[in-house]
């Protein structure tokens, strides 16, 4: 086991490595450079001076050397400076993280919470009225765009109803006196985000959790608790419900990939200040620093979470071994 | 064994000698078509037909296949241009009529004067004989301000004049009329195009990329997979090894950084793309590049399996190259999941397209794309919400329609729930 994690961390470890330096490759064919804007907003600039913050910025060096340096700057704590917004990158990331935290996890919550009863339900119910339309609703859920769901909530909610706030983070210019109004705040401007996260992440579970439930019920062990005159209860939850947990444990840490980009839209649409939205604002904006910097973090949040995911698998399944 | 199947199975034993009886009595014809083994593909369209969304799904996939190909025709008959912008009538709501704007009016007829000089002149002198308008006088124009002048005056006006004239072949003439007054059954959007037109149009881009990727992607997924579980051992390993890492990935993230690089910084690559399907191109290899890894491990497993079987060693003792074993007696094996797996990934090829076009880095406007169609929609939602509602319905209508005949197709090719 031991040795089996430390396998899959060295190649994690490898898998960021390569995708920082295909990502920092990417980045050098993106239009515009810090310095073409610096010419462009500064039209009295002369050649000299481009040539001169050309090597300030080491941007007259090929890109495998820039990167080096820029590992190297990383490695040692720093990462560099945000040309928008004009703060050190680890002073913005701090908060950006925590944001895209709370609401990955809502929404998380938010899935299980709905997709476990539904999904138990049409499982012991195979072929029930309710079982047809959870299939049906988890097939609408799958399909539809998340950010066109978050548009749609835009104008029920904000537009026609007038009831929740359309966008952002929190109310700006407001203090609060207690904490209770601070949280009513951030959960006024999650619901929206939160629901058109869900949906997908609801349908998608709902059909594992069927058909795992499905195939658990289907164990000799559980018609041999029914034999034994066991309450339907403690068949369904005890014999069933713990063995399918199992591969869900897998599908429920893996689906922290999909929250992640899904959380681009999603923070996109609403204007909610989290790390996605932070990737795209920079990559559109030609801030490098934070980009990379964004899109390395969430990339290796996703990595870990699919290593968690197998190490996991392995702790609720005994029959699972690591060679 | 419960209680229900037991019931179910003397219930049948009770019914069997009903059956039995009527079996007897078929007539020669009947037991012969009973009697004859259906065909593969019936026996899958057959089970298909039972998941009845599926089916309906089918059609409505159907539907939308033939508008978008009939794209042109759709032009021809309606007159509506996906490219025609008429900033007069901006964010009108659905079933409305718009009227031209006077730039518009003014290049028409100098359209009419270029492609029918003899008419415009004939009709100018006339109008100027009749005195009917009274213009200065141009005469190195030949009177042609008269026309200008005339089709500025509103619909009715202009036909009474030219009723009144006693030449009445200004036939020409009165249909450019027609052209100005434009019906728009979804409205229009922030330039004031026809959103229905940009709809169809958007079809053709939406699904045609989705289709495109689906099949592309399912073709390099085939390969990978197929040579890695045919050869196993090392190659196996790498192969997977860079399939598993893909998988890993976050698809949006990657997706946004790949298509925000702009080709003309690599000279090799702009060379060879015509600039105005440059963005479909580079979207379709991008979603390509990483959309094939499903594929690729399906393939993989089932290969890994027929490997084994007692048809490949008789292949390869039959003296067969690699080659005709994998492409002659492997594949026919895994097509059934692969079509599976490409028509669901059409639904999901879709959704990427679409979100990205609606970041802005996909599909380039004035090219319509579903998910273009709605980039600035934030804003457009406070002027008229069908903008951004329709769209998106299509979107969504389509990616279901995809996903349930994905479905519906891995319930029939699945030989466990074929019945016969």
């Amino acid at each position: 086991m031991g040795t089996y994690i430390l396998r899959r961390l060295i190649q994690t470890v490898i898998v960021i490595g390569l995708i920082s330096y295909m990502c920092f490759y990417l980045m050098t064919l993106m239009p515009g450079d810090p310095v073409e804007l610096m010419i462009q907003s500064n039209p009295r600039i002369t050649s000299e001076d481009i040539a001169r913050l050309r090597e300030l910025y080491n941007l007259d060096q090929p890109a495998y050397v820039r990167y080096f340096s820029w590992a190297k700057d990383i490695m040692s704590g720093d990462l560099g400076y945000s040309r928008t917004y004009r703060v050190p990158v680890q002073e913005l990331m701090g908060p950006r993280l925590k944001n895209t935290f709370v609401l990955s996890f809502m929404a998380l919550l938010t899935s299980l919470l709905i997709a476990l009863p539904f999904g138990i339900y049409s499982a012991l119910k195979p072929g029930s009225r309710v079982d047809y339309f959870v299939n049906f609703f988890s097939f609408g859920g799958i399909s539809i765009p998340s950010f066109w769901l978050g548009l749609m909530l835009i104008i029920i909610f904000s537009v026609q109803l007038g009831v929740l706030p359309a966008g952002g983070t929190e109310t700006i210019g407001v203090d609060h006196e207690s904490t209770w109004s601070f949280f009513k705040d951030r959960a006024l401007y999650l619901i929206l985000p939160v629901i058109s996260l869900s949906v997908q992440q609801i349908g998608v579970f709902v059909r594992y959790i069927r058909s795992s439930m499905m195939e658990a019920m289907r164990n000799d062990f559980i018609r041999t608790a029914k034999a034994k005159g066991l309450s339907r209860f403690v068949v369904v939850w005890k014999h069933g419900f713990r063995n399918a947990l199992i591969p869900l444990i897998t599908i429920f840490a893996l689906s922290f990939s999909g929250l992640f980009s899904g959380a681009i839209l999603t923070e996109t649409v609403f204007a909610y200040q989290g790390v996605g939205k932070l990737v795209y604002d920079s990559i559109m904006s030609n801030d490098y620093n934070v980009a990379m910097i964004s899109f390395i973090i969430s990339v290796s949040m996703v990595l870990l979470m699919n290593l968690l995911a197998d190490i996991l698998y392995g702790f609720a399944d005994p029959r699972i071994s690591y060679t | 064994m419960d209680l229900q199947t037991q019931e179910s199975l003397t219930h049948n034993n009770q019914k069997d000698p009903n059956m039995a009886s009527t079996h007897s009595s078929l007539n020669e014809s009947e037991r012969k078509a009973l009697e004859q083994a259906l065909p593969m593909w019936k026996i899958v369209f057959n089970q298909f037909k039972e998941h009845k969304m599926a089916f309906y799904s089918a059609f409505v996939i159907l539907f939308f296949l033939i508008v978008a190909l009939s794209a042109e025709l759709i032009t021809k008959v309606t007159g509506l241009d996906p490219n025609r912008q008429n900033v007069g009538a901006r964010y009108l709501a659905p079933m409305s009529r718009a009227q031209a704007t006077d730039d518009i009016k003014e290049s028409a007829v100098e359209v009419y004067i270029n492609q029918h000089p003899d008419e415009a002149k004939k009709l100018a002198t006339e109008l100027k004989a009749q005195n009917i308008l009274i213009v200065d006088t141009d005469t190195e124009n030949e009177n042609q301000d008269a026309l200008y002048d005339l089709i500025m005056k509103p619909d009715e006006e202009v036909k009474a004049t030219l009723a009144k004239l006693q030449n009445v072949n200004y036939s020409n003439y009165e249909a450019i009329l027609k052209t100005f007054s434009t019906y728009h059954v979804f409205g229009t959007d922030e330039v004031g195009r026809d959103v229905l037109i940009r709809l169809v149009y958007g079809a053709r881009v939406s699904i045609g990329v989705g289709i495109m990727v689906a099949l592309s992607s399912a073709l390099i997924g085939l390969l990978i997979g197929g040579i890695a579980g045919f050869y196993g051992g090392k190659i196996d390993m790498a192969l997977m090894r860079v399939t598993d890492a893909l998988l890993s990935l976050p698809t949006i993230p990657i997706l946004i950084v790949f298509s925000a690089v702009d080709l003309s910084k690599l000279p090799a690559i702009k060379q060879m793309m015509n600039p105005s399907y440059e963005s479909i191109i580079k979207m379709f290899v991008i979603m390509c590049l990483f959309s094939w890894m499903t594929v690729a491990r399906l393939v993989r497993g089932s290969i890994l399996s027929l490997r084994e079987r007692e048809f490949v060693l008789a292949a390869k003792t039959l003296g067969a190259t690699d080659a005709t074993i994998i492409l002659r007696h492997m594949f026919p094996n895994v097509i059934a999941p692969m079509l599976v797996a490409i028509t669901l990934g059409v639904g999901s090829s879709i959704i990427y397209e679409s979100a990205l076009s609606f970041l802005g880095l996909g599909i380039m406007p004035p090219t319509p794309s579903w998910g273009n169609m709605l980039n600035n929609a934030q804003e457009v939602i406070y002027k008229n919400v069908w903008l951004t509602v329709l769209p998106g319905l299509m979107i969504f209508i389509t990616t279901v329609s995809f996903n349930f005949v994905g479905d519906g197709l891995q319930d029939a090719v699945d030989p466990k729930s074929i019945k016969r």
